[in-house]
């Protein structure tokens, strides 16, 4: 097996889903968070395939007033696809907040700045009636390399069973700009961030482990006979056992004889 | 025979859209003339209905819905999916196709073979049929097999057995597996399982798969009919809704069966004494 994918024919199951599953709760616009990485390109290229581009707005929301190379990529993404955008800095509350409650650690200041995103995110969400299109992708989600409440919130999340790898691929398909795809993968949660520097293996390495781990269903044993080192397979593996709640809705002890998630079990497309 | 297969997309637990559904596709088969109309597995209800299974299910004898299929049924013949629950059997939920012709149900399938694992449910919330019959229709003898039943060869061999011309498989199968070209890995497998069927029972195989999402489950499309020579006659697109129309020459099982006398040379008792034995001999 391989994880080479047939980008034409995913792509049309993605516009597909997009499309269908916003009209069915009534939805013609989509808005998403522009970062201008890779994944929320793509995403956004979808988005303009599937709603027109009209339908579409990008919000981009660094921190700090500085126009960086970032806010500029993702701008030239919206010109392109001609898609809405808008910037809004969220440096004024974030800077209230940590004023108050001072930290100088990096991850809690990444995640409130991940979590100010979200809320902003859902707030135009009402005020445009537009869903938020998620732009996490099937390696980060396995990894639990995103913020709950933050960059993880969306209300539909199209490139959540694509690895990293084929976020690539359809990127190639899609010709995004190759100034952004060459881009190093970063969350962006502080300066010179990188998310291969941060998780200690390429992309590469990751995403051929959790390929046969996940999609497979190989074994740790299988893997390391493969030749992958062990070392690397039970560290992937300890970033999946340990995010799982970022998967979840929070668990509810069943005291009742019918409790929601255990056994009050209805369809996310209810009557739709 | 002229044949139609409805690829639709039915709303998830709403059967009143879903009638409305049926009824466009029934007008459009007629005005083409159609002599057989199907529609996929649960076509009235929707696929992924968990709890609201409860909610969605009809009893055809009482039905009102039914009665208006019923009556539809006198110009057109249909199989439709739904859920089954009976006056005499209340809170056994069945994942039906009921076969209408002429102001009757000719005959209703109950899904035996209930997916459970990975990502399906199905006998959480179903109960399973138990029983493979084939029954006389106007257009020969039929035997309808719901979704993995068609996947579990066996149910084959006994249509097979029980004399089935045309095996019609209803179906809501998502699509998984992006590996290959044009096309989920899944729609090959079905399609490669329509083909050998057609071909080594000599009779028509057509399967009515439906589009469409639900929960971000993608189904797959991709109906098609092969003949009993084993031939593709006809194939719906993958993914999109669609109204396939396909004539069919009935005059072909015979043909195919003269060439291949497989159905001749069958031998169920030698199948059910093996059968028998193996049964006998588990040992656990």
């Amino acid at each position: 097996m391989t994880m080479t994918i047939d980008c034409p024919f995913a792509a049309r199951i993605l516009t597909a889903f997009i499309k269908e599953e916003l009209a069915k709760f009534g939805f013609k616009k989509g808005i998403l968070g522009l970062s201008g990485g890779l994944d929320s390109t793509v995403c956004a290229y979808l988005a303009a395939r599937a709603l027109g581009p009209k339908n579409v707005l990008g919000l981009i929301l660094p921190y700090g007033p500085s126009f960086n190379e970032d806010v500029r990529d993702a701008v030239r993404t919206a010109k392109l696809l001609k898609i809405r955008h808008r910037i809004i800095d969220i440096a004024p509350m974030v800077d209230s907040y940590f004023e108050r409650y001072p930290t100088e650690n990096r991850v809690r200041r990444g995640n409130k700045m991940a979590r100010e995103r979200m809320s902003i995110l859902y707030d135009f969400s009402a005020r445009e009636k537009a869903l938020i299109l998620g732009t996490s992708n099937k390696t980060e989600l396995l990894i639990g390399y995103g913020t709950i409440h933050g960059d993880l919130a969306s209300a539909i999340n199209p490139m959540g069973d694509l690895y990293k790898t084929q976020v690539k691929q359809m990127a190639r398909y899609l010709k995004v700009p190759v100034k952004i795809q060459k881009k190093l993968p970063t969350a962006g949660l502080w300066a010179g961030q990188t998310d291969e520097g941060e998780i200690g293996m390429t992309y590469a390495e990751l995403d051929e482990v959790l390929f046969h781990l996940v999609d497979e269903r190989e074994s740790k044993e299988e893997l390391i006979a493969r030749g992958y080192p062990k070392e690397k397979i039970e560290k992937i593996m300890a970033m999946i056992k340990r995010s799982e709640f970022k998967r979840k809705l929070p668990p509810i002890p069943k005291i009742s004889s019918r409790t929601i998630g255990h056994d009050f079990l209805y369809p996310y497309d209810w009557d739709k | 025979m002229k044949v139609a297969l409805a690829q639709i997309s039915p709303h998830l637990g709403n059967i009143r859209k879903n009638f409305d559904l049926h009824l466009q596709a029934v007008d459009k088969a007629k005005r083409e003339q159609a002599d057989l109309l199907i529609f996929p597995e649960l076509s009235l209800t929707g696929y992924l209905l968990k709890d609201l299974v409860e909610t969605a299910a009809l009893d055809p004898d009482k039905s009102p819905i039914f009665k208006e299929f019923k009556s539809l049924s006198r110009d057109i013949s249909l199989v439709l999916g739904f859920v089954e629950e009976k006056a005499q059997d209340k809170g056994l939920f069945y994942n039906s196709a009921a076969f209408l012709d002429k102001g009757k149900i000719l005959h209703i399938h109950r899904k035996v073979f209930l997916p459970t694992s990975g990502m399906f449910d199905e006998a959480r919330f179903f109960a399973q049929g138990r029983n493979f019959r084939t029954f006389s229709a106007p257009y020969g003898k039929i035997g309808i097999l719901i979704c993995r039943d068609f996947l579990h060869y066996a149910a084959s061999y006994l249509l097979f057995t029980g004399g089935s011309e045309i095996v019609i498989v209803v179906s809501a199968a998502p699509g998984r597996g992006l590996a290959g070209k044009n096309g989920f890995a899944t729609s090959r497998m079905w399609e490669l399982m329509g083909e050998a069927i057609s071909r080594f029972s000599s009779a028509f195989v057509i399967y009515c798969n439906r589009a469409g999402l639900e929960d971000g489950i993608v189904f797959a499309g991709g109906s098609f009919i092969f003949n009993p020579f084993g031939k593709r006659l006809a194939q719906a697109p993958y993914l999109k809704r669609n109204f396939l129309i396909q004539e069919v020459d009935l005059a072909e099982i015979r043909r195919a069966r003269k060439n291949w006398p497989f159905k001749r040379d069958d031998k169920p008792e030698v199948i059910l004494e093996a059968l028998k034995r193996i049964v006998h001999d588990y040992d656990d």
